[in-house]
């Protein structure tokens, strides 16, 4: 049983304008986190990269952090 | 043979016209927008939904909002760069067609810096969750301030005294 942030709050869908939720899944830099980090399911993982690359592209986001 | 070809596209179309999926569209309007005039923009937007038959889910009103990063958009000969933008959301349930002619109407539109349009699902997609509080953790580091002991000020002692007090303990 897989124990990270989106089952603990029994979230089923990762919406792009959730940016505090998002944060949470990159790094000081604004690089996404990966699996190992994360803890995410692969189907979790897919879902939250789509997220993040939407919120990235509406300025939500930042592609680099410097 | 080419009339197969027109048949069947005639037919594509239909099922086009058919089949309904969840979209949503998301965007940035300009922030030298007057806030009277958003209505009037996103009311534009809205009416380009229902012409092609669309019908609304859920909407987040356009709010001004700070960008992660400067967005540059060329106009004419010079590019503008904008670092706020009022940023709203319409999600609808439509036609397959309408992804491409709500995309034209956007690209066109001069008022929408940026927007985005994709596939989606009917339910709220925003997370319910608790905003991370910071745990309590008790302190064990913590100095406690006692309180100076008040030496007392005796009164000078008699000889007598004295030695009344040594007899005592050494008869014990």
């Amino acid at each position: 049983m897989s124990n990270n942030i989106l089952t603990q709050n029994d979230i089923q869908h990762v919406d792009y304008k959730d940016i505090d939720l998002l944060k949470q899944f990159i790094n000081p830099h604004g690089r996404i986190m990966g699996r190992t980090k994360s803890g995410l399911t692969a189907k979790q993982q897919r879902a939250v990269e789509a997220a993040i690359k939407r919120a990235r592209f509406m300025g939500l986001l930042p592609f680099i952090q410097k | 043979m080419a009339d197969d070809v027109v048949l069947e596209m005639n037919e594509t179309d239909a099922a086009d016209t058919a089949v309904l999926r969840i979209y949503e569209v998301g965007y940035h309007i300009i922030p030298d927008t007057k806030e009277e005039e958003l209505e009037k923009v996103v009311g534009a937007l809205r009416a380009e939904i229902e012409k092609s038959s669309g019908s609304f889910i859920a909407e987040g009103a356009p709010s001004l909002m700070k960008l992660a990063y400067p967005i540059f958009i060329r106009e004419g000969e010079k590019s503008v760069e904008y670092d706020r933008g009022y940023f709203g959301w319409i999600k609808f349930e439509a036609p397959i067609a309408i992804a491409q002619t709500i995309e034209a109407f956007l690209k066109q539109n001069k008022s929408f810096f940026r927007f985005i349009v994709f596939q989606t699902v009917r339910e709220d997609t925003r997370a319910k969750m608790k905003a991370p509080q910071l745990r309590e953790v008790k302190r064990t580091d913590v100095i406690k301030r006692v309180p100076r002991r008040v030496e007392e000020v005796s009164a000078p002692v008699s000889e007598e005294d004295l030695e009344k007090a040594l007899q005592d303990i050494t008869t014990e």
